[in-house]
Parts: C-alpha cells; structure tokens; sequence
C-alpha cells in the first residue's frame, strides 16, 4: 500500500494536470462558463426550500440554511461516486495503451468533484452571512477535518464502483438509483429528531449521517462538532477506503482486458 | 536480474478469453450464465529472452502473432498468465500518441498533460519544455487551442512529447510515420539519439526496413513462440522469404477455388438453358442477352486462367488480352542459372524467356514487347523487339525468345512484367501484370527506382566501383 502511495505521489503531476483539465475543460464552450458551478446547486436549493418551507412545513428555523450546509457536501459526494462509475470506462484509449496507476484516475475525479465543493462553499458563506446568523471562528476550524473525512469516504466508494463498472456496465445505472434513494436517507431536508424512534439506528448505519450532521453543526448550529459523530465519521471513512483500495488492486489487472 | 539486462522475459505466457456472446450487464451474467462460456486463446506459448542495456530490439511477425501483446506486457498494461517480466529502470512507450489532449486546450498545457501522463513531474516538464517545442516546430502555435491545429501538427506536437521522456526503456509501436518527410526523417534522428545516449529500445513495426535501420537485434515471433533470434538483416530476410511463400499459396489456393467456382457455374448456365426454352421469347431474348454477358466474363476469366497455365510465377492480378492470332504459349522469369524466380538483387543478372505460336496460316509481322511496372503502378521500362532492328519483325510458326539483363539496375521494390505482342496498336495476346517480383538492394549507396551506372572520380582518381554482385 506504501509503495502504491509512493507512486502516486510520483504522478502527482498526472492528478494535478486531469483536474485542472476537467474544471476547465467542462463549461468551456458553455455561455455562463464556471458560474454553471453555482448556479445548478444554487437552484436544486430554491426548489427544495419553496417545497420543505412552504408547501410541507417542516418548521427549521431557517431552513435554506440548514439546508445549504448539509446539500453542498452531499452534491459533492454523490456527483463523486455516481459520476465516477465511468471516470475508467471514460478513458479507455488511454488504459489500455499507456501504463499508469489506474488509481490515478478515481483520485483525480474526485479531486475535481472536492475543488467543485470549495468553490461552491464560497455560496454557503454568502448565504450565511445574508441570513445574518454570524460564524462562529473556532467551529470553523473543524471544517477542512470533515472535508478530509468525506473526500476519503468518497475515494473509497469511487474505487469500487469504478472498477465494477468496467465488469458490469449497468453498475452505472444502479448507482444512479442508489444515490437517489441515499439522499432521503440522509437527514439534509430534515433533522435526525424528526425520523421515529425504531429507524435510528438503521439510520446511523448510513456513513453519510454523521458527516452531514457535522457540518450542520458547524455551518448552521455554529458549534463545535460532537467528536463521537466525527470520530465515527472518520472511521467509516477509513473502512471504506480500505476496502475499496484493495478491491481496486484486485479488479486493475484486467481493466485493459476487459475494455 | 543480471545487472547487465535491461529486460529479462522467463517463459512468459498470455492467454485472452473470446466470449462467444459476451454479456457485460448484470442481469446478463446473471441470467444468461451460459453465455458467457467462452474460449480460451492462448496468443503466447511460452517466450524468453534478455535484452541488454543500451540494445535496440525489433519484433516481427505476420498480424496477430503475440508481438503487440509482448510489448502490452513489457508495459504493464496486461499481466502474464504465466511467467514473469522484469525490467530495470524506468520505461516509456511510444504506443498511444496525444493521450488526454483537450481541444479546448493550447498546446502549452497539452504538453503538461500529456507528458504527465507519462510520469513527469512539473519540475521535468518545465526542463523538457522548449525541448519540446523546439522539436514539434510549433512555436508560432503552441498557445493557441489543440482543436485549431491540422491533423499533422496534433501529432507531431504529441511525438515531440513522447519521445523527449527520457526513459531507460522505450517501447514503440508503429508509429514512426508521423508528419512530413522532414519529420519523419527528423524522428528518426532523434531515436537513433536516443539510442546513443544509451536508452533501450523494442520496436514491433511492419516496416522491416525501419528495423534495419535502428535494431541491432531482431526476434521473430511465430504462433506465441519465438522463431528466430538474432541479427536483423538476416532474419527480415527469411521472414520475407516465409511471407512470399505464404502469399504465394494463398494465391494458389484462390486459383484453385476460382476453376471450381467456374465449372460450377458452367453447369449452372447449362440448366438455365434448359429452363430457357420453356419460357416466353421475350424473356428469352433478355436471357439471352444476359447470357451472352455472362459468357464474355467466362471468357474473360478462363483467359486469365490460361495465364496460370501457361506461367507458372503468375500472380493473381495477371490479366490477358488480344485476338490470339498469335498466341503465347510459356513465359517466365529465371535467374543467371536459368531457374524460375521471383526475388532479385540490384545487379543481378535477369533472364525473361517467352514463347509463342502462331495460330493462323497468314503472314504477321509486329513485335514482342516487355515491360517492367512498379507496383504503384509506375511505369520504369519497355523495350521491344521492333525498335532494336528498326524494322517490323516477321513472325514464325513457333519460337522460343529470351531476353537477358546483365545487371539488373532496379532498386528496392515490386515490380510487375508486361509482354505485349502486337503490330500498330493490334495486340494479338498480351499478357499484363504477368510476373510479378521483388527487389532488394543489398547497399544503400543509391536511392530511387533504378541504378544509372556511374563511375566517382576524386582529383581524377577513379574510385572503386561498388558491386552488388557477390
């Protein structure tokens, strides 16, 4: 695993120079350009605000904030992995003609997909401070930790899925799916208090909880985060990078095989 | 590893799965478990070999002989089934030119992707930059986007790129026919720079002269094994020699088939008459006519078959024509010691030999010409019996001519013989196409279609003249 890291240290020029071509490479030939970045969450969160505020009142004292803060790390993660099934099957020519770590591939889209998520943080700071609630400095501290935690997460599950996908093509779709379903699993339009009793705990099974709920804590609760839910956070983290490490190594031998 | 290898290849084995129908959803690995039985082809058997540090390596072979997939493997973009590859220092491959370029992008930053992708860091590429600039030509272009470049300038931008990663080892893949004349003979120097400066090199090309040129060493790889192994020159020339023969029963096979095809067809035209008759006049006239169509291109057709039957070394594309008022009755293609053969040297002696009959009683006076055609179609030389006399020439009942070259001024390619019998414009047989034979030039002292003789004088001394005969 060492060396693995060692090597991709060495082609960390290769990552640097595939993100940069992606950001700048993706609204290149469109009209508004990079706003595109601001303005697709910006409006998924007037949709969702006019719908939880007021048509089905779900009574959060100022829900687009609320809402902002735990939206923007779940975009960046679900455009991670379902965009990710095909960051393999996407460059085919190349993996099967060159010899490079594959790993390189997953690590860079969803490097990209992370930058993405900076940029988009500018907008949540906007709104906050539009909303008038204030920051409180030393919660802000913990912000780059649970970015760390879920950029890892988000490895891991981009690792697995990519290399499914190269095996069965449908692999794709059903993430679409998934991801779909995950975000009304994941307390972002509603607090962890609202969900009945007996499903907490199914609900606490889901890796995404607590690191949405530690960003709610910082950004709309202004609090330090519960070092349990981070701590907890980190460990799924860890277990899914691991496990989608190796099963990357496994499956990598035979990409340009089976392409 | 022995330090003085720069790959060690053990008895390496690699076999691919051909799906029969090959499901890549799900629910068709699931469902349909049957279909995915498939076959295993094994492309290596088995090859070894250690290539030394600073040596540059050719592989060839006809297509799908397992050279591509060595190389694959030497690269690390599959692994061996069985056995092992080993491989000091660092290695690069010429194989996918331009990997990740974006249009949108100027060249400036293609360059840093594309040599990324090949293991350089930022600080290396900042180094090789106006290496590589330098070297594409492009500097007038490089910031403006890759979409606005020509196809040319696109590769030659993503050579430049490839060939100044210094590596220890360099793969390449056919791809040497980059650009102009000018760059391409501008890669070639830079390779052999390469080689100088001590990077090893394995080559797969087609081009066996390229192989000559920049390989020291040659392995030829047959059905998964290695053939042959050593010195270039000799080894393309068995190769070559194995090709010809291949190429030569194929061709006969292809006679074979066409006589069948014909006879069966023949039968065919001869039940279709039958049922002719009962059939209305109208539609008889029509079939008729069709009919007479049909038995022009029998005709057409046995006549190129006689072409087989009178010349053994046709080929076939051979084609005949004429009245056959006088006919030709063998032709062919020896060498100095009277032998049938297709293959010549620059300088060797050329022996073409015909006979012919006359059919009819009446005089004919006319000409036998020969004429040698390049293979794209350029036409080199004629010469005919009429004009070495200046006057017609009066033919026999029966005769054997011969027509003899001394030295052959030909050089490097294939070349086709006409022979033309003929008087003013009325051919009587003429056999087009007829034999067709390569040519080597052993030296590289000239270049062209042919070897004008020719003598050096240096302060009016006469330098020794250079034979192409043995």
């Amino acid at each position: 695993m060492l060396q693995k890291f060692r090597e991709l240290y060495h082609y960390r020029e290769m990552i640097i120079s595939l993100v940069r071509r992606d950001l700048r490479g993706r609204y290149k030939a469109s009209v508004l350009g990079f706003l595109w970045t601001f303005i697709n969450p910006l409006c998924q969160i007037l949709v969702y605000t006019f719908v939880f505020q007021f048509v089905m009142r779900t009574g959060i004292e100022q829900f687009s904030v609320y809402l902002i803060s735990g939206m923007i790390p779940w975009i960046f993660f679900s455009s991670a992995v379902s965009g990710g099934t095909t960051c393999i099957k996407n460059q085919s020519e190349m993996v099967k003609k060159i010899y490079f770590p594959r790993e390189v591939l997953p690590v860079s889209f969803v490097t990209s997909a992370f930058v993405n998520m900076l940029f988009c943080f500018i907008m949540i700071f906007m709104v906050i401070a539009i909303s008038g609630r204030g920051f409180s400095p030393v919660a802000l501290l913990f912000l780059p930790l649970v970015m760390i935690v879920e950029y890892v997460m988000a490895l891991g599950f981009t690792f697995i899925v990519s290399g499914l996908t190269i095996y069965f093509r449908d692999m794709e779709h059903i993430v679409g799916v998934i991801m779909m379903a995950w975000i009304y699993l994941t307390p972002i339009m509603y607090t962890i208090d609202m969900v009945p009793e007996a499903l907490v705990s199914i609900f606490n099974l889901n890796p995404m909880t607590p690191v949405v709920q530690t960003y709610q804590k910082i950004l709309y609760y202004k609090e330090i985060p519960n070092m349990e839910t981070l701590g907890i956070a980190a460990l799924f983290a860890l277990i899914i990078f691991i496990l989608g490490f190796y099963a990357f190594r496994k499956m990598e031998r035979n990409f340009a095989e089976e392409l | 590893m022995n330090p003085e290898n720069a790959i060690e290849v053990k008895d390496l084995k690699k076999k691919f799965k051909i799906y029969f129908d090959k499901g890549h959803m799900l629910k068709e690995r699931l469902i349909f478990a049957n279909r995915n039985k498939h076959e295993d082809r094994w492309v290596l058997n088995g090859i070894s070999f250690n290539i030394k540090k600073g040596e540059a390596v050719g592989l060839i072979g006809r297509n799908g002989c397992g050279k591509s997939t060595t190389l694959k493997l030497l690269n690390r973009i599959i692994y061996p089934n069985d056995g092992s590859v080993a491989i000091a220092g660092k290695v690069s491959s010429l194989i996918e030119l331009g990997a990740g370029f974006h249009e949108d992008m100027t060249g400036r930053e293609n360059i840093y992707i594309n040599a990324s992708i090949f293991g350089l860091t930022k600080k290396e590429i900042d180094e090789r930059l106006d290496d590589i600039i330098r070297f594409s030509e492009l500097e007038e272009f490089i910031d403006n986007p890759v979409r606005t470049y020509s196809s040319g300038m696109y590769m030659r931008l993503a050579f430049s790129v490839a060939i100044n990663v210094d590596a220890d080892v360099l793969l390449i893949d056919e791809i040497l026919a980059v650009g102009d004349v000018n760059f391409q003979e501008k890669c070639f120097q830079k390779l052999k720079d390469v080689k100088q400066s001590g990077t090893t090199i394995v080559i797969v090309s087609h081009s066996l002269s390229q192989i000559e040129k920049i390989c020291d060493r040659c392995i030829w790889i047959e059905n998964g094994l290695i053939r042959e192994d050593g010195a270039p020159r000799a080894i393309c020339k068995k190769y070559l020699e194995s090709m010809e023969y291949d190429r030569l029963e194929r061709a006969e096979q292809e006679y074979v088939m066409q006589k069948e095809a014909e006879e069966r067809k023949k039968k065919e035209e001869e039940e279709a008459k039958k049922q002719l008759k009962f059939q209305k006049e109208e539609a008889k006239k029509k079939a008729e006519e069709e009919e007479r169509k049909r038995a022009k291109e029998a005709e057409r057709k046995a006549r190129n078959a006689t072409c087989r039957d009178i010349c053994s070394q046709c080929g076939p594309d051979a084609r005949r024509e004429g009245t056959q008022e006088i006919a030709i009755t063998a032709a062919a293609l020896l060498n100095h010691q009277k032998e049938e053969c297709q293959k010549f040297h620059t300088g060797d002696t050329m022996v073409i030999s015909c006979s012919y009959e006359k059919k009819v009683t009446e005089k004919r006076e006319g000409t036998l010409s020969v004429c040698f055609t390049r293979s794209d179609w350029v036409y080199c030389s004629g010469f005919s019996l009429k004009l070495e006399n200046g006057i017609k020439y009066q033919f026999k009942d029966k005769e054997q001519i011969e027509l003899k070259i001394d030295s052959l001024p030909l050089l490097e390619g294939k070349y086709y013989i006409d022979f033309i019998m003929e008087n003013d414009g009325e051919v009587y047989d003429a056999l087009y196409n007829a034999i067709g034979f390569s040519v080597e030039t052993p030296s590289r002292h000239s270049s062209g279609m042919v070897e004008i003789p020719h003598v050096w004088k240096i302060d009016g001394i006469q330098m020794k003249q250079i034979a192409y005969k043995e």
